[in-house]
């Protein structure tokens, strides 16, 4: 029996995709949560064999929770999402997502990933690896990258500085750089491109 | 398409603007310069004529006080496409009456009419006429200064140094060459506006097309999909199967329907070559395998419409096995055949039939633009190469 806990914001397609994977003679649906804190919590308590997170979920997203999991315990985490924005994938690759889906998959497909995630496999959907191929370039290094997610809450060129512990003229630099490269006028500007594309 | 009104803006359009600005300071610093060389010109005139200190200072600092006042003028002339029709007196009221005065006060100390009245007329020239109004304001100042000129010369003997000469002359000419400087700065910034606003329509036109595209499309299939179920409903209690064969066949199309969305929303996106590959690079490694990649620096010539699929399918099957350790990815030109290679140390014996009917799929597309697949299973490497003419004989370019 594998045991599954599930996370989705969307109350009507965690419990209609439940009773479906319940339907599965083989796949035990042990936890619904509804948000990415839960799951964390869930998880911990509950020790499922696999994890199937959406990725737009309030608070912790779904990547955001298998990396916690991922450091914490021996779980196997398989993220889905409606639209895969670009670099997502990468960044869900990168925290050890084993199982990547888009949502408009069939139960019975996302059965058959839980059983192969389970056993160890690695499951990338052909269209969210096409999207995140087709992906525009970021322009900013990762150390620039860096600047801007320490940044992205509105913090001060000093508290960014003592974060990444760098002097507060090298990430003045690297910002001036960052809002060159994007040709946008302020720090927030620039959060928000990178954060629609999926850089950060 | 890619950045609307709310998108960030493209750099050249940012470039333009800076453009625009820099061509506002330029106009700025002429029109300065003028007015500054005139003040100078007519001080120079108080000394010649012998008038004490007071004189000199009143024309020289009254001058230079007048010539800052004129920034304000300017400015509200800059700000003149936003703000409403006419003169806004309460902004523009202050440096009129310092035009006046200074006028008023150098024009009686150095005995010149032409003095008097030359600051109000370059005040007045500066202001936000409505069109058409402004040249004929620009006229008469001329007119009035170039006649003052003449009472002037004929009332009190001309000395015959140059200063009085040149700021006889240079008072006469100071509204149409400020004019003409502002008129230069009207052009460019008509076009900066004119490309805006180019820019904007083509965004709006794309978006209805987009929109339009897309209710067609889930019209479509909504009412397709609204049939079936309703069909079904009624089957259910005399025939069952043939009703589940109709909820079989809704599920279908909600499936068409969500692809046909998709397509639709991944046509807007095109990424060269080289693009896609850097992209396979970086998610192999952020896989965890060690990847090795030779791409040719002219990757960008390579057929997109050809590899493209081939570089999605093939990274994709990699991605999706995992397990292996190292990649090879390269891509170069041999002769005149664009070569296309992935290589990775994963065991051959885990393939599953959707990975080979896409390796199918991808062979025939390729024969398509008359390319040719290679596979090969070895115990501890699995490569694939992608082998197409440089020029294919369909067109290219467009996925």
């Amino acid at each position: 029996m594998i045991r599954v806990l599930l996370a989705d914001d969307e109350g009507m397609i965690r419990s209609a995709l439940a009773a479906l994977l319940r339907l599965e003679e083989d796949i035990d649906v042990v936890a619904e949560c509804e948000d990415g804190e839960q799951a964390v919590a869930e998880a911990l308590r509950l020790q499922p064999d696999v994890c199937l997170l959406d990725l737009e979920m309030p608070g912790l997203d779904g990547v955001e929770v298998a990396e916690r999991l991922h450091r914490a315990i021996a779980t196997r985490c398989v993220v889905v999402t409606r639209h895969a924005r670009p670099g997502v994938l990468r960044r869900a690759l990168a925290s050890g997502v084993a199982g990547f889906l888009p949502k408009s998959r069939g139960a019975d497909e996302v059965a058959a990933v839980i059983r192969r995630v389970a056993a160890g496999g690695r499951y990338v959907d052909p269209e969210i690896a096409a999207d995140a191929l087709s992906d525009e370039r970021s322009p900013l290094t990762d150390r620039e990258l860096d600047v801007l997610r320490a940044g992205r809450r509105g913090e001060t060129t000093g508290q960014i500085a003592r974060s990444l512990s760098l002097a507060p003229g090298t990430v003045r630099n690297h910002i001036s750089t960052i809002l060159g490269k994007l040709a946008v006028g302020t720090r927030q500007q620039a959060v928000l491109v990178a954060e629609e594309r999926g850089w950060i | 398409m890619q950045s609307g009104p709310t998108g960030p803006p493209m750099p050249g359009a940012r470039q333009l603007a800076r453009g625009i600005t820099a061509t506002w300071w330029y106009t700025l610093t002429a029109v300065m310069a003028f007015e500054v060389m005139l003040v100078v010109a007519w001080t120079a005139v108080a000394v010649i004529e012998g008038q004490d200190s007071i004189a000199r200072i009143v024309v020289g600092g009254g001058g230079l006080v007048w010539c800052a006042s004129t920034v304000l003028l300017l400015r509200a002339y800059r700000h003149r496409d936003d703000a409403e029709p006419g003169i806004d007196w309460r902004l523009l009221l202050p440096p009129m009456l310092v035009a006046v005065a200074f006028g008023a006060a150098a024009g009686s100390l150095v005995g010149s009419w032409q003095l008097a009245l030359m600051p109000f007329a370059q005040s007045l020239s500066l202001l936000n006429w409505p069109r058409g109004v402004r040249y004929r304001v620009t006229i008469a100042a001329t007119l009035v200064l170039a006649s003052l000129a003449y009472i002037d010369s004929s009332r009190i003997s001309v000395p015959d140094e140059g200063p009085w000469w040149l700021a006889v002359v240079y008072t006469a000419i100071l509204p149409v060459m400020t004019v003409s400087s502002l008129w230069w700065w009207d052009v460019l910034n008509t076009m900066d506006r004119a490309r805006a606003a180019e820019s904007r329509l083509a965004a709006t036109q794309e978006r209805l097309r987009v929109a339009t595209d897309v209710h067609d499309l889930q019209g479509h299939h909504l009412q397709v999909i609204a049939l079936q179920l309703e069909l079904a409903e009624r089957l259910m209690p005399v025939d069952a199967d043939a009703g589940m064969e109709q909820l079989r066949a809704a599920r279908g199309s909600v499936d068409d329907a969500r692809q046909g969305t998709r397509d639709l929303a991944m046509s807007f996106r095109s990424v060269p070559l080289g693009d896609e590959l850097a992209n396979a690079r970086d998610l192999l490694s952020a896989a965890g395998l060690e990847v090795e990649a030779q791409i040719a620096a002219d990757a960008a010539q390579a057929p997109a419409s050809a590899l493209g699929p081939v570089i999605r399918e093939t990274t994709t099957n990699v991605l999706r096995h995992g397990g292996g350790t190292r990649a090879r990815l390269a891509l170069r030109r041999e002769g005149t055949d664009w070569c296309y290679l992935i290589a990775n140390d994963r065991i051959a014996a885990g393939e599953t039939d959707a990975e080979g009917s896409g390796l199918e799929g991808i062979r025939r597309r390729l024969a398509e633009v008359g390319g040719t697949l290679e596979v090969q299973r070895e115990p501890d490497e699995f490569t694939v190469m992608a082998r197409v003419p440089a020029r294919p004989t369909t067109g290219e370019g467009t996925r």
